[in-house]
């Protein structure tokens, strides 16, 4: 594994893509996903991915400058999932988001904050952005967050349900500070995207490429080679 | 979330998305620095754009209405304090003109029925199977060739295309692909303002490796370069084994080019070989070195893509450029992000964010606040009337007034942007010096069934004058293929051609204006085909900003990050109730020590030592 290093400097000569092929085959998982999450500021994007990755809460100020993504490693069913968590690093609170944040994830995951109505209201405007950039074969999950500040709920269960119906997406309540229902979110994420993973397999025949299809110049973002 | 104001003290002020100026974003970020970065526009990368269809039309809608200028709000002046003065900017961008649309592809309604009906619809308009023209099975290669047109002067008096192509004639019938159906699909298209791939050496592609931008982007490789001779289009062979592939060369032919190239690669071992030419042409240079013609218009045009004229020492850089791009990636020397060049700003942007940068679209500067005395660039105040402090102010030169560039002569690019219906395979383009680069759906950039061609050159008129007759060459008009019966031309067929013309101020030295000292410009894009004028300004304005910095070390590698903050941990992240099947948590252990030459514990120290996991 040490052998990759040769990919983090910026030293790529001649003839590396077929020892760089090599070596993801042995990388140490099964599938690797992109999944991204977007929503308004102050939603509690940053704590669910820390809690998840890390199981902390809160993150703490400032941590996260500097982390492009986080990652974290599960086993389900016998296979190794490496999952790698994008944060929007600020770019939302002024509606800023680059294209290419959306591109090649494979999961988005549309948050809002249940005692924050306008959170909710802005979704539609966020389905937009999605479906202006993302992969349209990409598996969106609507999360209500802060479900511990029940007593402050502005959005209703119901309503969400709703909504994330209509728009054919899952829907979850969590609470990131309670750690409630954040695991499930993410492994049943992973569980579907295996699901859809080896349904493309079977089918995927076609000429536009799946996400990750492209190559990274460094190592990063490989794992369709294997 | 408008309500959100800005916060008012920053280190640098960037104004403007491009390339340049989202570089310099992100190296004064990475190494500490308080960004701002605003653009006016509602886009990220200013005339580096890539827009959907729809999104083009609109960009085109805009320009065409030449923006209405919005700032007469005099309330900047209040802002103002004793000993200071303002220094208004544009609030209108002019860098884009003569633009002019022709629409080919059908203007009926899409009726999916009837096209299913119709005999000659490919049948990949629902279901994108692979284009299945001949050339194409190099798979998941960009099938995106770049022809290189011959530079001579249009000696051959091509008065047909008299720069007035044929009004267009919406009475086409049965188009494969009408222009509903381009719209209906708009998304899939990611149509680049400029049009430009990275070579695989060059400094764009480092410094995107050097900094590990590259992770937020994809890429594919170009998969081969195509040229126009004696009306014919040919693959011209580059790599090594295209050359001993190559069925176009004689076996001697082979030899020779081998030979020339071979020496090209370190020519400067050799001087003996070329030091008589140094005074004279490349060109010149060529037709001494035993090769036919075939060959040297190979060399000149296609691989050291220079003009006849250039002399013979940039003749063998330029070439020696190429080779030693070769392989790296493919067989070609070229790389273009998926998703189109538009997303390469974007990914710097990305990264100035991640290290704190804050980002504002739509979003603009009305004056900078100078100094009296200093003459310095104390402050801007932005167009919603808030005053922001900084020590640096950058900004793209279409911001620039009137009053600070007197005396400015620009440049002016042509483009053509063109869908097309079908490949032009194994045939390519000639005369003039403009770039062609078709993309196919795969680089994402086109919907399936549609080829995007584009054209580029440095102005002599607009952009449709020296870019129709390129275009009626090789492409063929519905009308007229329709008195042909359509089956008879090989030549790919038009449905949109959109031409403009872009300022092109790559040029223009820093001293052609009037400026404060620590307000730092950047000139839009050049026409050339790789990336290198604006890493270099970048760089350069990075290093009179920060002297002492280095510019885009290399971010931590998150995996590393996450290894830091994990180890104390250990298994405890408290997957609580057994929701799923068995769960195991894998610690992200990467035994690999990546590289990163020490910049990830500098980061990781950033991260709070974590904190017992709390278990429910």
């Amino acid at each position: 594994m040490n052998v990759l290093c040769l990919f983090a400097g910026p030293g790529l000569i001649l003839g590396e893509i077929p020892i760089f092929a090599m070596l993801l085959s042995m990388e140490d998982y099964d599938y690797l996903f992109k999944i991204v999450l977007i929503g308004n500021a102050g939603v509690g994007k940053t704590c669910l991915v820390r809690r998840f990755t890390q199981g902390l809460f809160p993150p703490g100020q400032g941590a996260t400058i500097g982390v492009d993504f986080m990652i974290k490693t599960v086993e389900i069913k016998g296979q190794k999932i490496k999952l790698q968590i994008w944060d929007t690093a600020g770019q939302e609170r002024f509606r800023s988001i680059t294209q290419s944040y959306y591109r090649s994830a494979n999961a988005l995951i549309l948050t809002y904050d249940i005692t924050c109505e306008d959170s909710f209201r802005c979704l539609p405007e966020w389905l937009r952005e999605i479906e202006q950039y993302a992969n349209n074969k990409v598996v969106t999950v609507l999360v209500g967050n802060k479900i511990d500040l029940a007593e402050r709920r502005e959005v209703s269960r119901q309503r969400a349900e709703e909504f994330s119906e209509a728009q054919s997406m899952h829907y979850l309540e969590t609470s990131a500070k309670e750690s409630d229902n954040v695991e499930k979110l993410f492994l049943d994420l992973a569980c579907e995207l295996i699901r859809e993973a080896k349904q493309n397999a079977l089918v995927n025949n076609e000429a536009s490429p799946m996400p990750g299809e492209g190559k990274t110049i460094s190592y990063l973002n490989c794992c369709s080679f294997s | 979330m408008a309500a959100d104001n800005l916060p008012t003290e920053f280190d640098v002020v960037i104004l403007g998305t491009g390339l340049a100026e989202s570089v310099i974003a992100a190296a004064c970020s990475r190494v500490g620095q308080r960004v701002l970065h605003i653009d006016r526009r509602n886009y990220y990368a200013g005339n580096w754009a890539s827009f959907t269809f729809n999104g083009l039309l609109a960009w085109i809608q805009e320009y065409k209405e030449q923006q209405k200028a919005t700032d007469s709000d005099e309330g900047w002046r209040e802002k103002l304090e004793e000993g200071e003065e303002p220094l208004l900017l544009n609030s209108v961008d002019t860098s884009i003109s003569n633009l002019q649309v022709f629409c080919y592809a059908s203007e009926e309604p899409e009726e999916e029925e009837e096209e299913v009906a119709t005999p000659v619809t490919i049948p990949t308009l629902q279901n994108p199977a692979p284009p299945t023209e001949e050339g194409d099975t190099q798979e998941h290669q960009v099938e995106g060739e770049r022809a290189q047109e011959e530079q001579t002067t249009p000696t051959e008096g091509d008065t047909a295309q008299t720069g007035e192509p044929a009004l267009p004639n919406p009475e086409v019938k049965k188009r494969r692909i009408t222009y509903a159906k381009i719209l209906k699909e708009g998304r899939r298209f990611n149509i680049d303002l400029v049009s430009k791939l990275l070579y695989s050496q060059g400094s764009l592609v480092n410094l995107l490796i050097k900094s590990n931008v590259s992770r937020y982007a994809e890429f594919k490789n170009i998969s081969r370069i195509l040229t126009y001779r004696n009306g014919k289009v040919e693959q011209v062979p580059c790599s090594r084994a295209d050359v001993f592939g190559s069925k176009q060369l004689t076996v001697v032919e082979k030899r020779m080019l081998m030979k020339f190239l071979t020496f090209c690669l370190d020519y400067e071992q050799h001087p003996e070989e070329y030091l008589d030419f140094t005074e004279r042409s490349f060109w010149e240079f060529l037709q001494t070195k035993k090769l036919t013609e075939n060959l040297q218009h190979f060399v000149l045009h296609s691989i050291a893509m220079v003009t006849p004229g250039t002399h013979t020492g940039e003749g063998l850089r330029a070439t020696q450029h190429f080779l030693r791009c070769l392989g790296r990636y493919g067989n070609t020397p070229f790389l273009f992000p998926l998703y189109g060049m538009g997303e390469i700003p974007q990914c710097f942007c990305r990264m100035c964010a991640v290290f704190g940068g804050i980002y504002c679209l739509r979003h603009s500067v009305q004056c900078l606040v100078l100094d009296k005395e200093s003459g310095r660039c104390k402050a801007v105040i932005d167009t919603c009337g808030q005053r922001i402090s900084c020590s640096h102010f950058v900004v793209e030169e279409g911001y620039i007034r009137e009053e600070q560039r007197r005396g400015v002569a620009y440049r002016q690019i042509s483009r053509a942007v063109l869908i097309t219906d079908r490949s032009l395979l194994p045939s390519e383009t000639e005369q003039q010096i403009s770039l062609l680069i078709e993309l196919c759906s795969s680089s994402m950039t086109c919907m399936p069934g549609t080829y995007l061609v584009h054209l580029t050159c440095p102005s002599s008129g607009t952009a449709q004058e020296d870019l129709a007759p390129v275009v009626s060459r090789l492409f063929t008009e519905p009308t007229s293929a329709e008195e042909q019966g359509e089956v008879g031309s090989e030549k790919p067929t038009l449905l949109w051609v959109l031409y403009f013309n872009m300022r092109d101020s790559s040029g223009v030295d820093k001293s052609s204006y009037s400026l404060p000292s620590n307000v730092y410009l950047c000139t839009g894009p050049d026409p050339a085909l790789g990336s290198e004028h604006a890493i270099t300004l970048a760089e350069t304005v990075f290093q009179q900003l920060l002297p002492d910095e280095e510019f885009c070390p290399p971010a931590p590698n998150p995996e590393d990050i996450v290894y830091d903050g994990e180890v104390p941990q250990g298994e405890g992240a408290g997957f609580g109730e057994p929701v799923q099947p068995e769960i195991n948590e894998e610690e992200q252990i990467t035994e690999s020590e990546q590289d990163n030459e020490g910049s990830q514990t500098d980061v990781a120290a950033q991260i709070p030592t974590p904190a017992p996991p709390t278990e429910e």
